[in-house]
């Protein structure tokens, strides 16, 4: 069975030679580790975000083909890409979809972090890169929205350039400085903004901001991409209105990430405070908390106050969206009526959630000590083991069954393009990366499940080398008298993953490394605690 | 060294000290040009300081004599040869002529405003109503209304605004003997002429 695709060509020396050329390439310094089970996706939404930042990066230099970032034509290009271009109104939902997921990913991805402590053990300067990296993803996602120059582009423009106007001192200065003067300044500069400065001065934050172990799961990369096309299918991003400053436009909110903040606004009150202090004491009050966390324990139940504090920031941040959102549907009132937000009812609101929050947070914290305690009485369930048990006749055709249903999307999707229901097509396109995250959940779960070739003593390599033959040959029976002895080798994968490369130099035959990584993937299923762990 | 005592007698910087500062002042002064380059990023064009004719949509100069009294036009300043940028609502200005009782009848430049079009609230574009009753500039969008002898916001959300934000920026005209108007050359800052978007301190 796979043997074919272990045999030693040219093609397969030459992508080694490659991957060990990349050793002596900054790449050097990561650690991918691809998970060989189901891993919680919350331990690698950093890196999930990463992809979504290159699926924006590549969406977006297809779109900048037809984008024109010019006063009377920006509206209307992204109309001709989405409805003449061939598949341009796939990109730009894929675009603008994927946007938002970003956003929403570096939001979890914070708040993980946060709960999780693990912003502690030196990883300050990460937590420090990681904020800054996320104001810049909503400046780059506002951009963004911005240069499509709809009725709502417009309005968001005139209120950014209005609160960096607000700013006292350098506010005027600034405002010249990034808008320049008029429309057509203000749709060539944030274009510029969003394809260059935002996106280089991110790329170059996130070098420092890789941690050193990254986990790259290919199920979970699928079935993310997937979620945005298939969001994109079902919810298809409008036009808007293409702004004519003598027409009045209608009531419009801003992106979701933003609302918060124009909840704030919204209160009529001083534009500086609302819309410049408040959002500037969040980012630094993020920037420090590292510095002020002096809490020794990283466990969320360990650290009540700044767990408090988190639950606070959560609580207030989903009111304000929320509240930004809503605009009181009465049309007989004025429009002033329906927009302002008393900012009495507003701050009294915020400053209630903050004794609601603690209150709350100390209540599951008490749970949480009180669920543990009789975690300990009682004894433990055998749960620990994969509650899914295939066997290899079923892999086999839930495989066949798969492939035969991607073919028939397949069909589905090209039939979709060519009847011109563009968004069922963008929907089928997303079930079938779905889909094949599913496939590749099988194909992962199939090969740890797989007992032969079975792993092999791998120290010292020089034996290995010999019992090698006779092992593989033998097949099945051999299998079971060596999965004994997994899991001794389970325990010393994790060695042999630093062995790797000695053992690489010592042993000039290529199948005592491929012996290795097989051993890894089959012990894992035996060792899984201990490698999540390593991966953590 | 810190035992050592200062190589220089009584002096307090040692040489390491100097050479230190000497390279200091090196960067300092290497770097120190490029902060005028800061200028490269506010846009020049947008800062015209022209003297314009008032040109009406027809293409004729506006002329004390036949330009008529309460009416009002759009005109474009400052001007371009590029038909886009001449669309740039930035670049529009509302020219007025205030009807009677505000002193319209008057041959002289007094009788005359040319206010910023953009509404200092979300930048629709604003324009002047000459119907009795009205005698205001309007803005379609979220009815801010304007006094057209100040440009002072009197009403709608653009008067809720703190100042600079409630005023329009104006520019100043010039008579030539022919009755012609003509735009004086701005001072584009909230004290002078104001800043178009922005509004200007009522003087």
């Amino acid at each position: 069975m796979g043997v074919s695709l272990h045999s030693e060509n040219s093609l397969t020396r030459f992508i080694r030679w490659i991957y060990t050329g990349v050793e002596r390439t900054i790449f050097m310094g990561l650690k991918f580790t691809l998970p060989s089970r189901f891993v919680s996706p919350l331990g690698f939404l950093g890196m999930l975000t990463f992809v979504i930042f290159i699926i924006l990066g590549i969406t977006g230099a297809l779109l900048m083909l037809f984008y024109e970032p010019i006063l009377d034509r920006a509206w209307n290009s992204v109309q001709t890409i989405n409805d003449v271009i061939p598949y341009g109104f796939h990109l730009r939902n894929i675009h603008y979809h994927g946007s938002n997921a970003m956003v929403m990913v570096a939001l979890l991805h914070m708040y993980y972090q946060y709960f999780s402590g693990r912003y502690k053990i030196r990883n300050e300067i990460l937590w420090v890169t990681g904020i800054i990296i996320g104001v810049l993803t909503i400046l780059e996602a506002f951009t963004g929205y911005d240069i499509i120059f709809s009725e709502r582009a417009e309005l968001a423009i005139s209120i950014a350039a209005s609160l960096t106007n607000s700013i006292p001192i350098m506010g005027p200065q600034m405002r010249d400085a990034f808008f320049g003067s008029g429309f057509h300044d203000f749709v060539l500069r944030f274009y510029a903004f969003h394809v260059f400065f935002l996106p280089i001065a991110m790329l170059g934050l996130m070098v420092v901001h890789f941690p050193r172990f990254l986990v790259f799961d290919v199920p979970m990369v699928m079935a993310i991409t997937g979620a945005i096309m298939l969001t994109g299918g079902v919810f298809p991003v409008d036009m808007g209105l293409k702004f004519d400053p003598n027409v009045p436009p209608g009531i419009t909110v801003p992106e979701w990430y933003l609302t918060g903040l124009y909840a704030f606004l919204r209160s009529a009150y001083d534009k500086f405070t609302t819309g410049v202090a408040w959002p500037g004491l969040f980012i630094f009050a993020l920037l420090i908390v590292p510095f002020i966390d002096r809490y020794k324990k990283f466990s969320w139940k360990d650290r009540p106050i700044i767990t408090a504090i988190g639950i606070t920031s959560l609580a207030q941040i989903i009111v304000t969206t929320y509240w930004g959102f809503y605009i009181d549907p009465d049309r007989t009132k004025s429009l002033l009526e329906r927009l302002v937000i008393d900012p009495v009812f507003l701050y009294l609101v915020m400053i209630l959630l903050v004794p609601l929050s603690f209150g709350f947070t100390y209540m599951m914290i008490k749970l949480a000590k009180n669920a543990e305690a009789n975690a300990k009485i009682q004894p433990k369930k055998q749960a620990g083991k994969n509650s899914i048990n295939l066997s290899e006749r079923w892999i086999y055709a839930i495989f066949i069954a798969l492939l035969a249903f991607q073919v028939y999307l397949n069909i589905a999707a090209y039939y979709a393009v060519l009847s011109g229901m563009k968004n069922y097509s963008l929907f089928i396109v997303g079930i079938m990366m779905l889909v094949f995250a599913g496939m590749f959940h099988v194909f992962r779960h199939g090969r740890s499940m797989q007992k032969a070739p079975p792993p092999k003593p791998t120290i010292p390599p020089m034996t290995m080398k010999a019992k090698t033959p006779s092992l593989t040959k033998t097949g099945g029976p051999a299998a079971t008298e060596v999965t004994a002895s997994t899991k001794a080798l389970g325990d010393s994968a994790a060695k042999e993953k630093t062995l790797a490369p000695s053992t690489k130099g010592s042993t000039s035959s290529p199948q005592s490394v491929q012996s290795v990584t097989k051993t890894e993937s089959t012990g894992a299923t035996h060792n899984e605690k201990q490698l999540v762990a390593d991966d953590k | 060294m810190a035992q050592q005592p200062s190589p220089t007698s009584g002096g307090k910087v040692s040489r390491r000290d100097f050479m230190k500062l000497l390279a200091a002042a090196g960067t300092v002064m290497t770097f120190a040009v490029f902060v005028d380059w800061g200028k490269f990023l506010p846009n020049p064009t947008g800062q015209s300081k022209e003297r314009q004719i008032v040109e009406l949509p027809d293409g004729s100069q506006a002329n004390v004599k036949t330009f008529p009294v309460n009416h009002s036009e759009a005109i474009i300043y400052p001007k371009t040869d590029d038909p886009t940028l001449n669309k740039e609502a930035f670049r529009a200005w509302q020219f007025i002529r205030l009807p009677e009782e505000l002193g319209g009848k008057k041959n002289d430049v007094s009788a005359f405003r040319l206010f910023s079009m953009v509404c200092l609230h979300l930048w629709c574009l604003w324009k002047y109503w000459p119907q009795e009753g009205r005698k205001r500039g309007e803005c379609p969008c979220h009815g801010s209304m304007y006094d057209p002898v100040t440009g002072k916001a009197f009403a709608g959300p653009a008067g809720l605004q703190a100042p600079p934000n409630n005023v329009l920026p104006r520019l100043d005209l010039e008579l030539a003997a022919d009755g012609n108007i003509s735009i004086k050359p701005p001072n584009w800052s909230v004290n002078g002429n104001g800043i178009v978007g922005y509004g200007r301190f009522l003087t």
